[in-house]
C-alpha cells in the first residue's frame, strides 16, 4: 500500500462502488464521487438559469460558477488564462474544433501516430478530403512511439502534429514534451489528445509547451458530455470559428457579425451548465486527492497485476514488459479465448467490469491482426484487494482454454 | 452463429415485450445473415453468451465450467437441437390445439397448456379395459337420428344423458347440424355411466320416446333437465311435450329397450369409447365436448373425400 493514500476512504464518496463490483472499466468511463453529483444538483434545484444572457440573480450565480468552473480547470492543467478553456461535449468534439478552424489546406500535411484512437484519426482521414494529406508515424513493437521514423514525418507542409498523450489502447505515455520540441522547431502546431493522460497524471500545458490540448468530463469523474479544448491563447486567436450561433458573436446585423472574445467564440448554443460546474468540482476533488498520488496508485494497482500474470504463457500482455511505462491500464488476451468471451466471464464469475474489443482504435489493432483484446484499467478508487481477485479469477479462466 | 439460431427466435418473442430483447434479436438476425452468407458475424453476441454461461458456471463448478467451455460448439448444437425438437413440439400443440381443442389432437383428454382447465377435453370416464381388438361403431336403422334425416355424413356419438360433458357437447352438435345445412347429421347411442345417477332410466325413456315419434324432442329436453332425474320426473317431462304417459310409463317400467341400451354401450366398449362424449367421425375419434372448430376441421376433411 501507498504511503498517505487510503482507497478505501475515497471508495466511500462514490456511490456506484456500493454494488457489489470491481470497477476496471475506468478509462471508458469513470464513476463520480458525491461531490460532482451534489454540485450538480444544485444547478437544477438553486440556480437554474442562463449564463451571459439574463442579468437576473440566479443568471449571476450561473455566471459564476461557469467561470469558477473554467478557473479551476485552468488550475488543474496550468494554463495561463482562463480564456484558453473551452469547454466542449469530449474529446472528439475538441479535436474537430481544431481540425476545422486551423485553416487546414490543399498541401498541407498533419502527422498523427499509428495507434490513435477514432476521434483523432477519422477528422484527419476526412480532412483528405480537402486535399490535406495525413502522415501516420509508427509504434514499435512494445507500443512505444518510434520517434525516428515519427520525425522523419515531419516536413515543411506539415501544419499541424496530433498525438495520443496516453494510449487508451495499452497504456503507453508519448513523450509529448520531446514531440512539442520537435514539432515546434519544425514549425507546426501540436494537438494532443489528453482524454486518458488528465484523468490520470499531472499536466502542464506550460511545461509540455503544447498547442493544443483535448480531453474529456467523463474520464475524470466528470459528467458525462462534458471537455475541455485547451488553446493557446495566441493560436485561439488566429482560428476561424467552427460551429456559430448564439454566444458565438457580440453583435450582428442582416449582412454581417462580430466575433465573440475567447473563449466563447468557439461555445456555441446554450451550454451544459450543470455538467460544466460538475466537471470544475470533479477537478476539485482530484487536486485534492493528489494526481501524482494518483499517477502512483494506479501504477502500484499495475505491478500487483503484472507481477501476478505475466508469467503466466497463455497471456500475452499488450504494450512494454514494465508496468510503470502502462499507466492505469493492463491490456491483454488469453491464448484461445476471444477477448468478448473473457470480460463476460469476469463479469459473470465475479463481478469484475472491464471492456473488450478494439476499443475504438480499430486502425491499429487491424493493422497488427489481432483481433482486440481485455482492458482493465484502474483508478483512485480500486484498491490492491480488488487487483488481487483480478489476477486470481484472470488464473482460474486461463485454464478454461485448451 | 448456432445460439443466434436459438437467440433469434427468444429474442424476437421477449422483444415484443422488452426494447432490450429487440435489440439483442437484431443482433442476432444481422449475425444469422452475415454467416449464411459466408461473412464473419460482427456481432459478440455468440461469445458474450458463451463468457455468462461459463462465468456463472465458474462459481458453482470450475470442472464444469472447463467442460462447458471446451465442448461449447457440441453442446450448443445440442441445445439448438433440443431447440428445434421443442419447437416442433410447440408448434404441432399451438395446431392441434387451434383446431382440435386439445394440444395433443382430437382424440386425446390429457393435459393441455393452453386448456389448462381441460375445458375442452372433459369427460365422464368408465373404468374400461381397453379392448385389444378395436371394433368401430356402425351406423344402426334402430339409433336415433339428430338432424336431418339423411345426410351425406353421419357422425356417432356415444353419450350418456345424466353426463354433463354430453350436456356441454349439445349446443356444439346443433351448431355442427345448423352450418353444414342438411350434410351432416349425428346418431346418438346411449353409453352408460354407471356412476352417474338415472344413466339407465334416462336412456331408457330416451329409447321410449322413440316409440311415440317424439325422439328429438325428448332428447333436448332430457339434458335441459338433467339434475335430479328420476322415473316420475321422467315420465312428467313426457307428458310435457304430449306423449302419452301411460303407454310411456309402461316402457319404462318393463325397461323394453334395455337389450338396445346394453347392445349400444357394449358396441362403446367394443370401441374402446373411455368415456362420454366420444364422437366418431368415419372412424375418427373426438373424445370430449371439443369445440365446434374440431368438428369442422374433421368434417371438412372427410366431405372432400
Amino acid at each position: 500500500m501507498m504511503f498517505g493514500y487510503n482507497a478505501e476512504k475515497i471508495r466511500k464518496d462514490f456511490p456506484v462502488l456500493k454494488q457489489p463490483i470491481i470497477y476496471f472499466d475506468n478509462a471508458c468511463m469513470s464513476l463520480k464521487p458525491v461531490h460532482v453529483l451534489k454540485k450538480m444538483e444544485e444547478y437544477y434545484t438553486k440556480y437554474t438559469a442562463c449564463a451571459g444572457r439574463s442579468s437576473h440573480r440566479l443568471a449571476a450565480k450561473v455566471e459564476e460558477e461557469v467561470d469558477l468552473s473554467r478557473m479551476e480547470i485552468k488550475r488543474f492543467i496550468n494554463a495561463k488564462s482562463a480564456k484558453e478553456i473551452i469547454f466542449t461535449r469530449n474529446t472528439t468534439e475538441g479535436i474537430n474544433i481544431v481540425a476545422n478552424s486551423i485553416g487546414l489546406k490543399k498541401g498541407d500535411e498533419v502527422l498523427i501516430t499509428d495507434k490513435e484512437h477514432n476521434s483523432n484519426l477519422v477528422p484527419w482521414l476526412k480532412m483528405r478530403n480537402k486535399g490535406v494529406t495525413l502522415k501516420i508515424a509508427r509504434t514499435n513493437p512494445d507500443g512505444t512511439l518510434d520517434i525516428g521514423h515519427f520525425s522523419s514525418l515531419l516536413g515543411n507542409k506539415t501544419k499541424l502534429v496530433s498525438v495520443v498523450f496516453t494510449s487508451n489502447v495499452d497504456g503507453v505515455t508519448n513523450p509529448v514534451k520531446h514531440i512539442s520540441k520537435i514539432a515546434h522547431e519544425n514549425g507546426s502546431l501540436l494537438l494532443v489528445d489528453g482524454a486518458q493522460a488528465v484523468p490520470s497524471m499531472e499536466v502542464d500545458v506550460r511545461n509540455l509547451d503544447v498547442d493544443f490540448l483535448a480531453f474529456s468530463g467523463h474520464k475524470m469523474l466528470g459528467p458525462t458530455g462534458t471537455g475541455v479544448l485547451y488553446g493557446k491563447e495566441s493560436v485561439l486567436d488566429k482560428m476561424e470559428q467552427f460551429i456559430v450561433g448564439g454566444e458565438t458573436v457580440i453583435d450582428t446585423t442582416h449582412e454581417s457579425y462580430k466575433m465573440e472574445e475567447l473563449p466563447m467564440r468557439f461555445e456555441a448554443g446554450l451550454q451544459d451548465y450543470a455538467g460544466i460546474i460538475g466537471f470544475g468540482e470533479a477537478c476539485r476533488y482530484l487536486n485534492n486527492v493528489g494526481m501524482k498520488k494518483i499517477s502512483q496508485h494506479e501504477s502500484v494497482l499495475n505491478s500487483i497485476i503484472t507481477e501476478g500474470l505475466a508469467s503466466n504463457p497463455k497471456i500475452s500482455i499488450l504494450g512494454p514488459a514494465d508496468p510503470k511505462e502502462r499507466g492505469g491500464v493492463f491490456s491483454f488476451n488469453i491464448k484461445g479465448m476471444s477477448p468478448h468471451e473473457i470480460s463476460r466471464i469476469l463479469d459473470a464469475s465475479k463481478g469484475i467490469l472491464t471492456r473488450s474489443g478494439m476499443h475504438c482504435v480499430h486502425s491499429w489493432y487491424n493493422s497488427r491482426g489481432i483481433n482486440g483484446s481485455v482492458r482493465a484499467s484502474l483508478y483512485l478508487y480500486n484498491t490492491e484487494e480488488e487487483a488481487g481477485i483480478f489476477v486470481e479469477q484472470i488464473r482460474k479462466i486461463s485454464g478454461l482454454s485448451v | 452463429m448456432v445460439l443466434c439460431l436459438i437467440a433469434l427466435p427468444v429474442f424476437a418473442v421477449m422483444g415484443i415485450f422488452s426494447f432490450k430483447y429487440r435489440k439483442l434479436a437484431l443482433e442476432s438476425l444481422n449475425c444469422l445473415l452475415r454467416t449464411a452468407t459466408f461473412r464473419k458475424c460482427r456481432s459478440s453476441l455468440d461469445e458474450q453468451i458463451k463468457g455468462s454461461i461459463t462465468g456463472k458456471l465458474i462459481r458453482l463448478s470450475p470442472k464444469a465450467s472447463v467442460f462447458v467451455y471446451r465442448n461449447y460448439k457440441i453442446l450448443s448444437f445440442l441445445a439448438l437441437l433440443l431447440f428445434a425438437f421443442a419447437s416442433y413440439g410447440s408448434a404441432v400443440g399451438i395446431y392441434n390445439y387451434v383446431q382440435y381443442g386439445n394440444c395433443n389432437g382430437p382424440e386425446d383428454v390429457g393435459f393441455c397448456v393452453l386448456d389448462p382447465t381441460g375445458q375442452n377435453s372433459k369427460l365422464s370416464e368408465l373404468d374400461i379395459d381397453i379392448p385389444t381388438k378395436v371394433i368401430l361403431p356402425e351406423l344402426e336403422a334402430n339409433d336415433p337420428i339428430i338432424g336431418p334425416k339423411s345426410a351425406e355424413l353421419t357422425v356417432i356419438e356415444f353419450g350418456c344423458y345424466a353426463c354433463p360433458y354430453t350436456k356441454k357437447a349439445e349446443p356444439i352438435v346443433e351448431e355442427v347440424i345448423a352450418y353444414y345445412k342438411g350434410k351432416v347429421n349425428f346418431q346418438f347411442k346411449t353409453m352408460l355411466i354407471p356412476h352417474h345417477a338415472a344413466s339407465l332410466e334416462a336412456a331408457l325413456a330416451a329409447e321410449c320416446s322413440i316409440e311415440q315419434g317424439k325422439y328429438e324432442q325428448y332428447h333436448s329436453l332430457l339434458f335441459q333437465s338433467q339434475t335430479g332425474l328420476t322415473e316420475d320426473s321422467l315420465v312428467q317431462l313426457a307428458g310435457s311435450i304430449g306423449m302419452d304417459t301411460g303407454e310411456f310409463k309402461a316402457c319404462l317400467e318393463t325397461q323394453k329397450f334395455k337389450d338396445e341400451v346394453s347392445a349400444d354401450t357394449l358396441q362403446g366398449y367394443q370401441a374402446a369409447v373411455a368415456g362420454t362424449p366420444t364422437f366418431f367421425v368415419n372412424g375418427q375419434r373426438i373424445t370430449g365436448p371439443k369445440p365446434f372448430r374440431t368438428f369442422k376441421t374433421i368434417i371438412d376433411r372427410e366431405l372432400k373425400k
